[in-house]
């Protein structure tokens, strides 16, 4: 009797706490999305009343008249490239440390992965002096060398814990049939590492696409501004258009949902990876 | 692998990217950011101040205010935001019903930007048609119907702070993967002494994810020690500072071209950072060891 009782109780906790996160996460959403279909007079009614008629073209104000066409495009560009090129560069730097003795490699692995701790933030001055001393201010390239750098430790730490638990066996097979170590790495490691690549991938990608401070620090034309730092700007741009604004910030956030509902697997493997361990 | 003679070019090719990104963005910056704290840098000409910067720094009442914010934040997260991550985890725990959907939807905050974020948390709040008032009006708060949560002294940093409560699915998903991990053995052998499920929770997931759970508490520490985007989009630091933190403070430094200020507050910000997390490791490790 005394047990069904304190079940009972478990069961009430259980879900009125996990009803109300649920909520809190997601309510704000459902808001903005209903709120960026409705004229900006709708809005200062109750917040739960559909408008009298969805205004999509709050949708299409926000797409032409802020250029967010172009913002899109620039953080694709930007985001893919830096992705890209950290991926690469810290899977040969994962596939050295991992399957290789040499001098010196645990100092570097240890050094790499111990930037995960770092509050980077602190570093936005040197970041700009060194940006701008590379000439490289304002442009694409400036942008998705930082980001690259930036997510370094965390792939490193992620690839070189994926080609430690690759067997030995495959890669010694290839060694013996003169495989040398570029070829190794290509031809065998890369394939068989694919998870992997895909999980640190996918998160390096979200990092890149939701970067905001260094977007604003080191870029100033509209040309090659990034959506998270272009939206910002709404609040000026529209001066009282909210529905405007919303409609950009739901069309800023799709991309990132997008990917997580479609990896989530991924997303949480290597975020579990990244940490659980470490 | 032992590396053969001719391939040690091949190994030097193949680390030297990292290496040379790792040096130019992270040792550098640091080094450059250590030394240029003790002159007074503007972009175009330097000279040695000795500790000038750092006196100035903690003479301001601004500047003081932004480290008490930040470590107020990281006080939020580690007592209230980590623990209630906790008890989620522990409740999704065991592949519940539904399970997957709840971790999904509660990890959702955390893949979408924190600029996105914080422009709808500021709508949220906003004094005229945000739904927080609505909320509290319809509950019956009706002193709250018009009250400017982020624009008002006593109640931005409140405000600020109790919807940083959003991303406890972040946590939540570390320690349920924990807790996937366990052995179902243990369980049975509690079931087979009645135990009820508060009672295996308590003596035998909790023991076992400790360590996790330090680590989020770690984790949480440096993401509210380096947030920016919160505070610059939604409060600007305002009102009268009341909400500053370090990294917009030294955004602000930078915007006057005060870069030898700056650094020196960049500097501090490492220093609590490191201070933070040795003391915490050592109260946990001895925590994990007793």
């Amino acid at each position: 009797m005394q047990r069904d009782l304190s079940s009972n109780f478990y069961f009430i906790f259980k879900w009125v706490i996990i009803i109300s996160f649920v909520f809190y996460a997601v309510f704000p959403f459902l808001w903005l999305v209903l709120a960026s279909l409705k004229t900006n007079a709708e809005l200062l009614d109750d917040p739960f009343k559909l408008p009298a008629v969805f205004q999509f073209q709050n949708y299409s104000n926000a797409i032409r008249e802020a250029g967010l066409g172009k913002l899109i495009i620039n953080s694709l560009v930007i985001s893919t490239s830096a992705t890209f090129l950290n991926i690469l560069f810290s899977s040969m730097c994962a596939f050295a440390i991992a399957r290789h003795t040499f001098w010196g490699k645990n100092v570097l692995f240890l050094m790499i992965t111990a930037g995960i701790l770092v509050p980077l933030n602190a570093l936005i001055i040197p970041y700009f002096a060194i940006i701008n001393f590379l000439n490289l201010y304002d442009t694409r390239l400036g942008l998705i060398l930082v980001y690259c750098a930036v997510g370094l430790p965390v792939s490193t730490f992620i690839l070189t814990e994926f080609f430690k638990s690759i067997p030995k066996e495959i890669e010694e097979a290839s060694f013996l049939d003169g495989c040398n170590f570029a070829a190794r790495y290509f031809r065998i490691m890369l394939p068989l590492a694919l998870p992997g690549l895909a999980t640190a991938g996918t998160f390096q990608f979200i990092l890149c696409w939701n970067e905001f401070i260094y977007a604003m620090l080191l870029t100033s034309s509209t040309d090659i501004r990034t959506i998270q730092f272009g939206i910002s700007y709404f609040t000026n741009q529209f001066f009282s258009d909210y529905v405007g604004m919303f409609a950009a910030v739901v069309i800023s956030i799709l991309p990132s949902i997008t990917v997580f509902v479609l990896f989530q697997e991924r997303v949480i493997n290597g975020l579990t990876a990244g940490s659980v361990k470490g | 692998m032992q590396i053969k003679k001719d391939e040690v070019v091949w190994l030097l090719l193949f680390i030297a990217p990292a290496i040379i990104l790792f040096f130019l963005f992270f040792i550098i910056p640091i080094l450059f950011l250590f030394v240029t704290s003790f002159t007074n840098w503007d972009g175009i000409s330097a000279e040695f101040v000795g500790l000038e910067n750092y006196t100035k720094l903690f003479n301001k009442k601004s500047f003081v205010r932004a480290i008490t914010n930040n470590l107020y934040w990281c006080l939020t997260a580690a007592l209230i935001t980590v623990p209630l991550a906790l008890i989620i985890a522990l409740l999704l725990a065991h592949r519940s019903r539904g399970w997957k959907v709840f971790r999904t939807v509660l990890f959702i905050p955390q893949v979408v930007s924190s600029a996105a974020i914080a422009m709808l948390w500021a709508a949220m709040f906003n004094a005229e048609y945000g739904l927080v008032n609505f909320l509290l009006d319809y509950i019956g708060f009706s002193d709250y119907k018009n009250h400017n949560w982020l624009g008002n002294v006593r109640t931005a940093n409140a405000a600020l702070i109790g919807f940083s409560l959003c991303y406890v699915g972040y946590f939540m998903v570390i320690m349920l993967a924990k807790t996937a991990g366990i052995s179902e053995d243990y369980y049975d052998a509690a079931n087979i002494d009645g135990a009820s499920q508060f009672q295996k929770d308590l003596h035998i997931t909790a023991p076992l994810i400790k360590s996790t759970f330090f680590l989020c508490i770690i984790l949480a520490v440096i993401f509210n020690l380096r947030q920016f985007e919160y505070v610059y989009l939604m409060t600007a630091g305002g009102p009268a500072n009341k909400t500053q933190v370090l990294v917009v403070y030294i955004w602000n430094e930078l915007s006057v071209q005060r870069l030898g200020r700056g650094n020196a507050a960049g500097v501090i910000m490492i220093a609590i950072g490191a201070i933070l997390l040795l003391s915490l490791r050592k109260l946990l490790k001895s925590e994990t060891y007793n």
